[in-house]
């Protein structure tokens, strides 16, 4: 079936999951209690979401530990009956039409092996090549391409056992591109990684998004993921959406603390400080300041600084991604 | 049409190639598990002589102890051939791995099945192949006639998908109860005690070789041991007929547990 190219890849409306959870008190007269009156306790993986995703588009959908960003991708797809709302994922409803949309969709759950073990990437590609029914010509022209991408020409001969974890995430994911899906939902995709492997798969997953338009639907721990893959941002927190917009708006609503290094022209005798402004770090001839934006105006601790001092830089950074992300959590 | 059955084909037969290949990646390894089979055959042996011994008798309700021997080799041989396919589907919905397994475009139950086919045939022939010098030597050639070789080999194979399908039902429990163990457990004890593992069911007390005989679990194991050892048309078509009636029945069973489960699935964890 050929999706219309017009409508959203993802639409989801009003989605909600909720679980039964079985409660026991501690001690085993709890477990004795539990096991002729089971306490069942009702939990909200996810509250009802809405939000749209067009094709072409890299959305990180991030959020705390248990915030209910798996469940919405194992409801997406079709893992999991919502408990409530409608979706469609490239015009399929997933739990319904789960087999007909595995055909266009890919998955990689970071945590989580899709390889045999004990054989080598190749043949779990070939298996791959058969379930997902590819012509072997097609399949062996996608294979080329998907080794270039990933670098992992030399690894695919090799039992997956033998791997480090970064060669290995690196054929999980490509294993998930064979059947050239024209909608990958990665969870967490980079966790535990050196920053090299982390570098290659993040230039991958870009040079498929760039070539083949691919969409991408992202979640991650790793702010570096968000910052050079996505430009826009779902943070969901309690099974709720707190943030849908641009990534560099996220930085900007949620930018609190600046970070100002100042490079002064003559040695500093005495300690530096500066009311509500915190010194980081002081040298001979330079301070790193850090402050709240909303108390103090940039420009009012600029001014302070350079009316003491001659300077020779002054350089105003945003905190990092993560801190950010950190400040939205806690909301 | 001609296509899509191609495809389908290659699809499931490559499930079952690739498992082979990972079963060969470590044979050894399997191989050192099987090798016990020689030790429990060789105390069925003396067992069951010191049985006919002191019966003083040649047959114990018509079975030699050639055919009692021949009889508990091929009983191994099914029972420790079953694809345990239950114990990995409760693994995948514990350690979360069904969010790939599930969502792959073919039918979950018929990936398990040909997956664990690989598996099961490897164990059968390693079982059978190592079981085989003692039972020869203290039993002699089997009595079975190559004309009722592939009567028995069909009986063979509905044992399997019977007993696949009872598993299946067990497995399919994980996706609620998350630990199916104790469901396996009490199917195992069913299966040693009425379904002839422990002792033919012709040895049995009539009031309970008669319950036994229609119940599925002697079907899966019993059937193709004793057709092997004694074959017999009555009973051979009795327990065909049998075995199609019970696969019918948990077909069904599957059928409406599948669409259940997959409704009311729980993973664990992010």
């Amino acid at each position: 079936m050929q999706y219309e190219t017009d409508r959203p890849v993802i639409e989801v409306r009003d989605l909600a999951k909720r679980f039964q959870l079985k409660q026991k008190a501690p001690g085993l007269r709890g477990s004795l209690q539990a096991v002729w009156r089971p306490e069942m306790r009702e939990i909200t993986a996810v509250s009802p979401l809405s939000f749209t995703l067009q094709e072409g588009e890299m959305l990180a959908f991030i959020g705390p530990n248990g915030a209910g960003k798996s469940t919405t991708i194992k409801m997406l797809t079709g893992i999991l009956f919502p408990s409530s709302g409608h979706a469609t994922v490239l015009g399929c409803v997933p739990w319904q039409q789960r087999r007909q949309l595995a055909y266009q969709i890919g998955s990689v759950f970071g945590q989580k092996p899709q390889l045999w073990y004990h054989l080598p990437a190749d043949d779990t590609f070939r298996l791959f090549a058969r379930i997902y029914e590819l012509d072997m010509k097609a399949y062996q022209r996608r294979r080329d391409f998907l080794v270039e991408a990933f670098q992992i020409g030399d690894l695919l001969q090799t039992p997956v056992r033998k791997l480090s974890l970064g060669q290995r995430m690196k054929c999980e994911i490509a294993a998930s591109l064979l059947h050239s899906p024209r909608l990958i939902f990665l969870d967490e995709p980079t966790i535990g990684l050196d920053v090299v492997a982390k570098q290659q798969i993040r230039d991958a997953i870009r040079t498929l998004n760039e070539t083949e338009n691919t969409t991408i639907f992202l979640t991650s721990h790793d702010a570096g993921d968000i910052e050079s893959l996505c430009r826009r941002v779902i943070v969901i927190n309690h099974g709720r959406i707190i943030f849908d917009d641009k990534t560099s708006v996220l930085k900007r609503q949620f930018l609190r603390r600046k970070v100002v290094d100042v490079r002064f022209a003559n040695a500093l005798t005495e300690p530096f400080a500066l009311p509500g402004v915190e010194t980081v770090k002081q040298g001979t001839y330079g301070v790193k300041l850090e402050f709240d934006s909303r108390q103090i105006p940039v420009e009012s601790v600029i001014q302070q600084v350079i009316s003491g001092h001659a300077c020779n830089d002054i350089n105003i950074a945003d905190p990092p991604m993560e801190e950010i992300i950190r400040e939205i959590y806690a909301v | 049409m001609l296509t899509q059955l191609r495809l389908t084909t290659t699809k499931y037969s490559a499930i079952t190639l690739t498992n082979l290949q990972n079963q060969l990646a470590y044979i050894w390894d399997a191989l050192g598990r099987a090798v016990f089979i020689i030790l429990i055959m060789f105390i069925f042996v003396q067992l069951w002589t010191a049985v006919y011994q002191s019966q003083n008798s040649t047959e114990i309700a018509g079975l030699t102890l050639a055919n009692t021997i021949w009889y508990f080799l091929i009983a191994e041989v099914m029972e420790l051939g079953k694809i345990r396919h239950d114990t990995r589907i409760t693994e995948e919905v514990r350690d979360g791995s069904i969010a790939y397994t599930l969502v792959r475009p073919y039918n979950y139950l018929a990936y398990h099945f040909f997956n664990g086919l690989a598996e099961g045939g490897v164990k059968m022939v390693l079982i059978f192949a190592l079981g085989l010098p003692l039972v020869l030597y203290y039993a002699g050639l089997p009595t079975l006639e190559w004309a009722h070789v592939p009567l028995v080999l069909l009986v063979m194979a509905l044992a399997m998908l019977l007993d696949f399908f009872i598993l299946s039902i067990i497995g399919l429990l994980a996706f609620v109860t998350e630990d199916t163990f104790s469901f396996r457990l009490i199917y195992q004890k069913l299966v040693f005690i009425l379904g002839g593992l422990m002792i033919p069911l012709d040895f049995l007390p009539d009031w309970l070789q008669g319950t036994a005989r229609v119940l599925p679990f002697n079907l899966t194991t019993y059937a193709p041991a004793k057709l092997f050892v004694a074959f017999n048309w009555a009973q051979f078509w009795q327990i065909v007929g049998l075995q199609l009636l019970w696969l019918l029945i948990f077909g069904a069973v599957l059928l409406w547990q599948y669409r259940l489960m997959t409704q009311r699935l729980a993973i664990n964890g992010g």
